[in-house]
């Protein structure tokens, strides 16, 4: 099971996190806690996201209307790598004339 | 208690080293415990601003504690993990859309082509004007266990306030994203709604666990039964059944209740309970039993850990 930070937790570990950021990235929706009965609680992923985030703000420079765009880029980015890869999985797995097919029409492409 | 040794000295991280040194010695002045006997705060506040100065005053440790490789005790921070570490993993929830590897129903991936097409091709852009499906909204939800087990139940507060009904199905996993069509944001200019994407994190149970589709339980049994057999009562996720411990068991055995484990919506075979066996003694020895087992003890010679012993010795 995932250890799960209340939002002092989140605050205490992350230098640069204060309540009223914190409570900026909940609503900008850039950062979606986990609701449970206790209120919500962050998983690491959240942890290691703010602090991506504190990083865009102070050393980037990065206006705060702009994260939740730069956000979902980054988003995208890493759903499309995903994509490509499962893809990659699903073509090793098909004999070799198909694969050498496709290799030839990718390269036929550029 | 202050925690950023700039603000301990009234600074700003873009202070100088001249103004570190200067508004150390400002607060001295006014902090140090031998010059303000009478003032009971001073240790405190001299120790927070000797500490402040003593990370900052040298070019090496302010920078690192700039760049966040040691706390503000000065203390290494434990090793980053960065985002992409989690963002590649296949169950981050903050995934984009759906990929090629949408989970669960093909049907749902078509589903889900069709509303893109629609949403390119709809009616909204051949009219008059601007339409565009509204945003889909994100939430995570934390599921009690059985209710992830089992299937249920529950209501999402919305932060605009009302909430949405969800029906988590039964077997839902850890991390799974849930789709309500239509519970998202207003579309724009006659579009259609956006859906609701609910990722759930299944609260842990302090009797089961879950290792796939089965269900997992420990189970204490007495000596007796332990030796002699008996049927007994284990819960299951579906309510207690009865179970039967074979004669001779030994703690570490484990049972398997075929088909009382979880049965996933589209799945042909439910899952198995697996029960592991827990030999327990019973709280109170009485002279019975100690003298029967004294006596079994010189009649019986039987050594469990012969051959471990052995084989930890080659």
């Amino acid at each position: 099971m995932t250890d799960r930070l209340t939002e002092d937790d989140v605050i205490a570990a992350i230098p640069g996190l204060t309540r009223a950021r914190l409570i900026g990235f909940i609503e900008a929706e850039v950062v979606i806690p986990i609701r449970a009965e206790t209120g919500p609680v962050f998983r690491q992923i959240d942890l290691a996201r703010m602090e991506l985030l504190c990083d865009l703000l102070d050393d980037l420079d990065l206006d705060e209307s702009a994260l939740a765009v730069v956000m979902s880029l980054i988003d995208q980015l890493h759903t499309a790598r995903q994509d490509l890869r499962a893809l990659a999985r699903a073509l090793q797995s098909e004999p070799p004339e198909v694969r050498a097919r496709i290799g030839a029409a990718l390269r036929g492409a550029d | 208690m202050t925690t950023d040794p700039y603000a301990a000295l009234g600074l700003t991280k873009s202070a100088t080293a001249e103004e570190i040194k200067k508004a150390y010695r400002r607060l001295a002045r006014t902090s140090h415990p031998d010059l303000h006997p009478d003032d009971a705060d001073a240790i405190a506040r001299f120790k927070a601003i000797s500490a402040a100065y003593d990370l900052l005053k040298d070019p090496e440790t302010r920078a690192r504690f700039d760049a966040g490789e040691i706390d503000a005790t000065g203390a290494e921070r434990p090793q980053r993990r960065y985002y992409r570490d989690f963002a590649d993993a296949p169950d981050n929830p903050y995934q984009q859309a759906r990929g090629f590897e949408a989970r669960g129903d093909p049907a749902d991936i078509f589903a889900e082509i069709l509303r893109q097409r629609s949403r390119q091709g709809g009616e909204g852009f051949g009219g008059r004007g601007f339409a565009a499906p509204g945003p889909d909204f994100r939430y995570a939800l934390e599921v009690p266990f059985l209710d992830a087990a089992r299937g249920g139940e529950m209501h999402l507060t919305l932060p605009e306030g009302g909430s949405i009904a969800v029906r988590i199905p039964q077997g839902a996993r850890e991390g799974q994203t849930l789709r309500l069509r239509g519970k998202g944001g207003p579309g724009f200019g006659g579009g259609p709604p956006g859906d609701a994407l609910i990722n759930l994190s299944i609260r842990p149970h302090p009797v089961f666990s879950r290792e796939g589709d089965n269900i997992l339980l420990t189970l204490p049994i007495t000596i007796d039964e332990a030796i002699l057999g008996a049927k007994v009562t284990a819960p299951t996720i579906a309510g207690p059944v009865s179970l039967t411990v074979p004669k001779g068991a030994s703690s570490g055995r484990v049972l398997r209740l075929r088909g009382r484990g979880i049965k996933r919506a589209g799945a042909k075979t439910a899952g198995d309970q697996l029960v592991e066996l827990q030999i327990v003694a019973p709280p109170a020895i009485d002279d019975a039993l100690r003298d029967f087992l004294t006596n079994w003890r010189k009649t019986n010679a039987h050594d469990p850990r012969a051959r471990l012993l052995n084989e930890a010795a080659s």
